[in-house]
């Protein structure tokens, strides 16, 4: 090394240490008092707190848990399906990080004295801090200009948002002034082609050699300590004691760890039911201590909000406004608990007064919240919790619900009629119950809908031809079908649903069912996901799925039909749920002559048809109707047919074409109804 | 050119002096009410701030003017 560059990585720590000692010892005690600080803060701020909530095990499959989170966050897995905030942030993200890492190989050169480092690390650590810098400057413009120019409708700007955007840019900003001092101090450039390692402190630092040499050394000690670290230690001092946004830097890895890794579409279970003297929720710590840290957790970013039917449709609920109207009291808690720490577990609020039935039974449980947001936190869990406390603490419900839980109790569906009805569709197609023939290769499920809808009816028809057609050797369970108690479940009557399931789990154990095939995307979520919460675990499988195999493996072949154009509307329970869009997809495109087309809100963004979480049964008072906005979104295509997989799409869909008037000109149809047709002899039946 | 130089070098340094002393202070003030203090003090409070703000900042101007060095101009050293 030559004697510029010793002087350049030297002469910094010389001043540092004869004119500023006593402040560097000051900042080096500070550090780690500051860093201890924060994990006390931490544990009485928040750990006390969450700990009030009920226990909720979150710990198994630690593995997986830390893998999610590193993909998650390095490649912002969950932030893609908006480009925009999705680049901002991640040059954010990445921009700190990589400054972060720059500084770590500078302080690890201190700490083991070495003074004269190897000059090739410290140029890639130079490099890469200087690119962090410049990643974090422009998703910070790309933010500012979001927040403050184009203001989408679904951000919040408080002036804490601004405070870290005055606060974060004065510190980057600063941290390449003094790098420029640095590079100044040295006068001539310590490397001939420092400009490439350094391309913007090295152009900043030719701004500084109009002052003296050592009046640059002390200017260089002044902001390094002054206009830099002192800063980023407050910095860090208000991120520990405040409620600011920023607190999501270390409580997002926290709520993606101890995310639920169960079943997508489960409800989870009431433990102890009938000791329990509490059901649901109406206080804050009713809920699981992860329910609470999801509270805290939530940035505010209003995704949730964007892709919520019942807010798009003018409901009075928002999924953004649930959890942070929750939060907000969870903070009014916690600052009356400061004063006085005896007020934490007294002095009750009531939740369901805060956000109004109205938004409480307003949800469809259509999942989108969850899936939408980049952290994993979901509004409908703590919704079935205060609906569980309504119905089942209060008896506070919609009045139409009542004749609903009414009939699932006496008839085992929601309608009221009569069990021995229930297959009498099935009567002259041969079908036999599995009380005549138990030997079958499967069971079939058809569900309510199939059993007392005449328009669901003919897709249960369809669908036992086609495995007529396809040879399979399956079984229904006749009048001893019962309603799955998805309804049930979902209004919050657990009490009705637990009582409903256990039936039916000894029904299906009786005949020794190995597996189970349901057309309604409502049955096979709660066959396959919840049952298993009551020890009823079957192999279920839905129609979409069996008849993809089915056409696989050559036992269907599907003839050429009518062109038509189809538009795949994707039942929430079936889509989000369990991840089943390609299945009836490739169903569709595996018919000769139909051609698909996919609407706006597909897939993962698909849109609710407005009758999950028990939806179908409740009057919709407020706000536009879900369906015919749904409808309005696939007409936009102006298809011959609207296919589906839900017997409560089909007919939540059916009304929605009716009352747009269309109900000649566009119809509805399910999968197996389309494929039966193809599998016709006559193609003109198509 | 040197005096401009100098005052352009001193504005700058307050511009980044003022945005910390607005952070520093509007952090302190939101922290404060997010710990609890009663939402009463909130007037107290912010006129408080801005009256040491508003020395901080007499201070930071005059230190500048006083001792931010002068620039050698014209600066023919290497780069």
């Amino acid at each position: 090394m030559d004697s510029l560059t010793f002087e350049f990585w030297n002469i910094q720590n010389l001043y540092l240490k004869e004119i500023f000692f006593p402040i560097l010892i000051g900042l080096l005690l500070l550090l780690p008092a500051l860093i201890v600080f924060f994990f006390f803060s931490f544990w009485k701020l928040h750990v006390t707190v969450w700990k009030l909530g009920k226990p909720q095990e979150r710990t198994a499959q630690m593995g997986i848990r830390f893998k999610t989170l590193l993909i998650t966050t390095l490649a912002h897995l969950r932030f893609w399906n908006e480009k925009y905030p999705a680049t901002m942030h991640f040059l954010i993200f990445w921009g700190i990080l990589l400054i972060f890492l720059g500084k770590i190989v500078r302080l690890f050169s201190f700490l083991v004295e070495l003074t004269i480092p190897p000059p090739s690390l410290f140029l890639y650590a130079s490099f890469i801090s200087e690119m962090g810098g410049l990643w974090l400057f422009t998703g910070g413009v790309l933010a500012v200009i979001r927040r403050y120019l184009l203001k989408p409708k679904r951000l919040e700007t408080h002036i804490d948002r601004t405070l870290i955007f005055v606060w974060g840019f004065g510190i980057l900003i600063s941290g390449y002034l003094i790098k420029g001092y640095r590079i100044a101090v040295a006068g001539s450039p310590p490397l001939p082609n420092w400009f490439s390692w350094a391309p913007v402190s090295y152009p900043l630092s030719r701004l500084f050699l109009i002052f003296p040499n050592d009046l640059l050394n002390e200017l260089f000690i002044w902001h390094r300590i002054f206009i830099h670290a002192l800063p980023v230690l407050v910095l860090f001092l208000y991120l520990t004691l405040s409620d600011s946004p920023l607190k999501h830097l270390f409580l997002t890895p926290l709520n993606i760890i101890f995310r639920p890794l169960e079943p997508k579409g489960a409800l989870p279970l009431i433990p102890d039911f009938e000791e329990a003297e509490l059901y649901g929720a109406n206080d804050l710590f009713h809920f699981t201590w992860k329910q609470l840290l999801d509270l805290e957790a939530c940035t505010n970013c209003g995704r949730c909000q964007d892709h919520c039917p019942a807010y798009l449709s003018e409901k009075p609920l928002s999924p953004r406004k649930v959890i942070q109207d929750l939060h907000a009291l969870l903070q009014q808690k916690r600052r009356a608990w400061l004063w006085n720490p005896s007020s934490l577990t007294k002095e009750e609020v009531s939740l369901i007064e805060s956000l109004s039935e109205e938004v409480i039974w307003a949800c469809t449980f259509c999942l989108n919240c969850y899936e939408q947001c980049p952290v994993f936190i979901s509004a409908y869990d703590k919704i079935i919790e205060m609906r569980r406390y309504l119905v089942l603490m209060e008896s506070r419900y919609p009045r139409e619900i009542r004749e609903v839980f009414r009939n699932l109790e006496r008839m085992g569906n929601p309608w009221g009629a009569e069990r021995h009805l229930r297959a009498d569709w099935a009567a002259e197609l041969g079908v036999k119950t599995l009380y005549e023939d138990p030997d079958v290769e499967l069971l079939y499920f058809p569900g309510c809908f199939k059993g007392y809808d005449d328009r669901s009816k003919k897709v249960a028809i369809s669908m036992v031809r086609i495995l007529q057609r396809a040879g399979v050797k399956f079984g229904i369970l006749g009048r001893e079908e019962g309603c799955c108690g998805d309804p049930a479940r979902r209004i919050g009557n657990e009490y009705l649903y637990k009582k409903i399931a256990e039936k039916n789990i000894e029904i299906l154990n009786q005949y020794h069912v190995k597996k189970i095939l349901t057309t309604c995307p409502h049955c096979f979520n709660t066959l396959k996901t919840e049952y298993p919460q009551f020890g009823g675990i079957f192999e279920v499988i839905h129609q979409t799925e069996y008849l993809d195999q089915l056409i696989r493996e050559k036992r269907l072949s599907p003839k050429r039909v009518n062109p038509i154009k189809v538009t795949y509307h994707d039942s929430c329970y079936l889509s989000r749920s369990h991840g089943i869009y390609k299945e009836p997809r490739k169903i569709l495109t595996a018919l000769p002559g139909l051609k698909l087309e996919e609407m706006e809100r597909a897939r993962l963004r698909s849109f609710c048809c407005g009758g999950g979480g028990g939806r179908m049964w409740m009057e919709e008072h407020l706000g536009k109707r879900i369906n015919e906005m749904r409808v309005d979104q696939a007409l936009a295509l102006d298809p011959h047919v609207i296919a589906t997989a839900c017997p409560y799409c089909l007919t939540m869909l059916e009304d929605g074409l009716k009352a747009k008037g269309k109900e000649v000109s566009v119809k509805v149809y399910d999968i197996a109804e389309l494929l039966e047709k193809a599998l016709e002899e006559d193609p003109k039946n198509s | 050119m040197e005096s401009l130089t100098r005052a352009m070098a001193i504005g700058f340094e307050l511009t980044l002096l003022m945005a910390f002393l607005y952070s520093f202070l509007l952090g302190f003030k939101l922290t404060l009410f997010d710990l609890g203090l009663n939402p009463k003090y909130k007037r107290f409070v912010r006129v408080s701030l801005m009256i040491i703000g508003g020395m901080i900042l007499s201070f930071l101007i005059a230190h500048l003017l006083t001792f931010y060095p002068r620039p050698l101009l014209p600066s023919p050293r290497g780069g």
